[in-house]
């Protein structure tokens, strides 16, 4: 039986990323984000923490780089020699970029995390082992681990009442990383098919972007040609699974970091204008 | 000046090999109990360090986000690359004939198969949830998992499982005859033990010749699979994208470094096995300066590939891995960078130096400063490229804590205790490949007597 | 009718073999030398030239074993991967070659090296019990002859064995 189906499917089997891969693909969860809109103002980062369950570890821990920040705003400096407000400082929201061809999956050695028909990169907990190869393989260093059991320490009574019930608290030992709200995507999903019909764009957006002040972030799904983020891609000239973007205007801002790897990311930023030249 | 001299006395009588090898099977003395003592509490340190990570997790390791492996790995590599020269060497000399690896095999080989067993812990200690260990198996599980295939750490689960039970089947099956000859020497517990262990080994020519075919057929397993066994643990660096890891030539370096260390080891144990069981007779000098002039030779192999990845990272001009290699030149880990490559590129020098080649005192401690540097390598290779990543945000400096320390400490202990139970238990030269030895390097004296007598006469009168 | 066994026990290979070099020549009649086992401390490098070739089928277990790893190998590898699609993953494709041809190699090795192991054990005999003329000085430094022979021409074989200056004769009725 096992041999039959290796034979009968051996081309679909053998099909990588370049030739469509495995999937056909329901959504394709994306994001866009104008880092000019980026003030910095860390509310994403809360709202995560609070959608997602997220352990607040303290300031100790904190400093030692166990951390569980899914979402965090990294900070430059351009003139890092200047004074404080004149050294330029400019804001990155960074959170896992749900890779196309993501390098994290490949070197878990029990399958824990997975490429979904939703162009998602899921991370099965349950699963997980701990042997913590993703996130060294992760050129990004998106993925957290649960360096402690937080479930006493983090949310002392009362505060376990403001645990989200949608998704699970993780104990010691295990990996995760940001989902793109996944529960939200999947209350979405489940309207939409009781209502017999497809997802509609804004009809639910995830945490980050839902309390972004400036609108920075825009979430939404690319196989939905009118959504706003399809619309935004297609304006910046942003395409998937190619290492080089060919642009025709020079001047749009939408880049994908770290193209050069090969990873295909899911999320599109737009540079920063700057009012002066560095 | 060049001393010439035999590897083995070959007027040794047969019957005194046994009696000189089974000594070492006898009751131990104080200082075998003191040293088996102290492994135990070095082994119960880190018995104590793993239950508290258990408990805890990982946390109190120091391991943080960029730095998600540290010292277990860098320990792993290490232990398995010690296993490599035992069996490798002992199979590849055994191909070409170089009798003189017979009288220090053994032991060598055992070095292996605990080494493998110490190395073994490492990828489990360092799991966040090891108690779920069993998933990188491949199992039929009625949910319809199996691991997967395609992670260099299932790979790993393969090639050392695979590696450990030819390693040990090598060793026991070399070990057969020689567990015969303890079978009939002894008494008690011991003979019943052997009895069970030896299989009925009676030496009659059937038995002999397929242990011939067999030892040589394993031989030949064991030189492949030896290769493939550290290259598939570079490829956990390997395969991955991260700079400083992604290189081409982690495979041979790996091997290489493998070799390196194991031979260091080989040394380090010869000293002390000659010293402590007075086995001066059979672990000569003239083995010694064999050995160690194998040493020097993959001594330079190792250097040559260094020193070829610096090169090939400096005029690949790659960003990433460029600013990687000038900060581990000059960084915060940079005295782990030259204490390595001082002990690993220079201090091999002194294996050229045949005076040295003959002093065991000093053969004893330059073995231990190139493990030293071999530990270093592999702690560089783990630590500096999580530490400086692409992603420059995330760049971060990390030292281990005391439970990193205590395992890694508790390891040697465990291996110790592994080790000096198997001197007692088993006997650490094999007799019947000596008494080969012995007998070929006799008929070829004989030989050489008899061809010289007969040519001398010529000579002369062509003179 | 070969209802007796006897071991000559001799100092050196030398000896042993003037010996057998006589049975050859069926220097007593009715003993061939396929009725010889020769026990020895150590396998002496020439022993075909006296005793003949006797074959060893060892090779033929290895190449199973390893042939079986080879084939049983990839289709267990790939089976596993076809019944679990969760495995996309990285736009690597379910069955991926490279990482199989990796884990075929191993398995080679793993079932070769153990088909080598029980071919060994069997081959050779192991696991019996050792008859009463096993003499520990085989293991020591002496080399045994023992034949199976029948018991009319016992005494010419001991006087042949003496020829050669056997050190110690013992000899069994196995009927």
């Amino acid at each position: 039986m096992s041999l039959s189906n290796i034979l009968n499917n051996w081309s679909h089997y053998r099909r990588g990323a370049e030739e469509g891969g495995h999937h056909d693909y329901e959504h394709r969860w994306t994001m866009a984000i104008n880092l000019d809109k980026c003030i910095g103002c860390n509310a994403c980062s809360v709202a995560c923490y609070s959608e997602n369950n997220l352990a607040v570890v303290g300031k100790a821990k904190f400093d030692k780089g166990q951390a569980m920040h899914w979402m965090r705003i990294e900070r430059y400096f351009d003139e890092s020699e200047k004074e404080f407000p004149d050294s330029g400082a400019s804001f990155l929201p960074m959170m896992c970029q749900q890779c196309g061809a993501a390098t994290c999956e490949p070197v878990c050695p029990v399958a824990a995390t997975y490429h979904t028909p939703d162009g998602l990169n899921a991370q099965v907990y349950n699963r997980c082992i701990g042997s913590r190869y993703c996130s060294n393989n992760c050129p990004f260093r998106v993925r957290y681990f649960n360096f402690y059991s937080y479930y006493e320490s983090s949310w002392p009574e009362p505060l376990n009442l403001q645990l989200n019930p949608d998704i699970t608290v993780r104990d010691k030992g295990v990996m995760e990383k940001c989902t793109f709200c996944v529960q939200r995507i999947r209350v979405a999903k489940d309207k939409a098919k009781m209502a017999d019909r497809r997802v509609i764009d804004g009809e639910f957006t995830t945490a980050c972007a839902q309390v972004c002040p400036t609108s920075a972030i825009v979430f939404g799904d690319t196989m939905d040609k009118d959504s706003q983020v399809a619309k935004l891609w297609k304006k910046q000239q942003v395409e998937r699974v190619v290492t080089k973007q060919n642009k025709s205007n020079s001047e749009l801002r939408g880049y994908r970091i770290f193209e050069e790897l090969n990873v295909d990311p899911s999320v599109m930023y737009m540079e920063r204008v700057r009012d002066t030249e560095i | 000046m060049i001393v010439s001299e035999k590897d083995i006395n070959e007027q040794i009588k047969w019957a005194q090999i046994n009696t000189d090898v089974l000594r070492s099977l006898e009751n131990p003395r104080k200082a075998y109990w003191v040293a088996l003592f102290i492994c135990f509490a070095m082994f119960s340190c880190a018995v104590v360090a793993e239950v508290y990570q258990y408990q805890v997790g990982l946390g109190p390791t120091n391991l943080n986000n960029p730095h998600m492996w540290d010292m277990y790995i860098a320990t792993f590599v290490f232990w398995i690359g010690m296993s490599h020269s035992g069996t490798l060497l002992s199979a590849i000399l055994h191909i070409i004939h170089a009798d003189w690896r017979k009288p220090i095999y053994r032991f060598a080989e055992a070095m292996t198969t605990f080494s493998l067993l110490t190395a073994g812990f490492f990828p489990m200690i360092h799991l966040g949830r090891v108690w779920n260990l069993y998933w990188v198996l491949p199992y039929v599980s009625d949910r319809g998992h199996w691991p997967n295939f395609r992670s260099p750490l299932a790979w790993d689960a393969f090639a050392i499982s695979t590696y450990l039970s030819a390693s040990m089947l090598f060793l026991f099956i070399g070990m057969i005859p020689d567990l015969a000859i303890c079978r009939d020497n002894t008494t008690g517990w011991r003979k019943k033990l052997y009895t069970a262990i030896s299989l009925g080994w009676t030496g009659n020519d059937r038995q002999w010749r397929t242990f011939r075919k067999t030892y040589l057929l394993m031989a030949c397993f064991l030189i492949p699979l030896a290769v493939s066994v550290h290259s598939i643990v570079s490829s956990d660096f390997a395969v991955s994208i991260m700079p400083g890891w992604h290189i081409t030539s982690f495979p041979p370096y790996f091997v290489a470094g493998a070799l390196y260390s194991g031979c260091a080891a080989i040394i380090t144990l010869f000293v002390l096995l000659r010293y402590f069981f007075r086995f001066e007779e059979y672990m000569t000098t003239a083995i010694m300066e064999k050995t160690a002039k194998l040493t020097f030779a993959i001594a330079m192999v190792w250097t040559y590939l260094n020193l070829i990845e610096f090169g090939a990272t400096w005029y690949g001009h790659n960003m990433y891995d460029k600013e990687l290699l000038i900060a581990k030149a000059t960084g915060p880990y940079a005295w782990v960078f030259w204490t390595m490559i001082f002990c690993g590129m220079v201090v091999p020098f002194a294996l050229a130096v045949q005076k040295f080649r003959r002093h065991m005192p000093t053969m004893f401690v330059v073995s231990l400063f190139l493990n030293l540097s071999m530990y270093f390598e592999r702690w560089m290779i783990v630590a500096p490229t999580l530490s400086m990543s692409h992603q420059s945000h995330q760049w971060d400096v990390m030292w281990p804590s005391i439970v990193q320390w205590a395992i890694v400490f508790g390891s040697f202990g465990w291996f110790g205790i592994l080790f000096l139970i198997f001197v007692k238990v088993f006997p650490s030269i094999s007799m019947y490949e000596v008494k080969e030895m012995v007998y070929h390097r006799k008929r070829e004296a004989e030989l050489e007597g008899a061809s010289a007598a007969t040519n001398k006469p010529n000579l002369e009168g062509a003179s | 009718m070969k209802n007796y066994r006897i071991l000559g026990l001799f100092n050196n290979f030398e000896e042993a073999f003037s010996a057998l070099h006589d049975i050859r020549a069926s220097k007593v009649p009715g003993v061939t030398i396929d009725d010889v086992t020769l026990n020895s401390p150590i396998e002496h490098p020439e022993i075909e030239e006296v005793l003949g070739d006797r074959p060893c089928h060892l090779p033929k277990f290895t190449l199973a074993g390893a042939m079986f790893g080879l084939v049983f190998g990839f289709l267990f590898l790939a089976s596993a991967q076809a019944t679990f699609l969760v495995q996309p993953q990285g736009g690597k494709p379910v069955i991926p070659l490279p990482s199989n041809f990796v884990l075929v190699y191993e398995m080679i090795i793993f079932f070769g090296v153990w088909a080598t192991f029980f071919a060994f054990l069997f081959l050779s005999r192991l696991f019996r019990k050792r008859h009463n003329l096993y003499s520990e000085k085989v293991s020591l430094d002496q080399i045994g002859v023992i034949v199976e022979l029948d018991k009319s021409k016992l005494d010419s074989l001991k006087d042949l064995f003496k020829q050669h200056k056997v050190l110690e004769i013992r000899e069994e009725d196995i009927r």
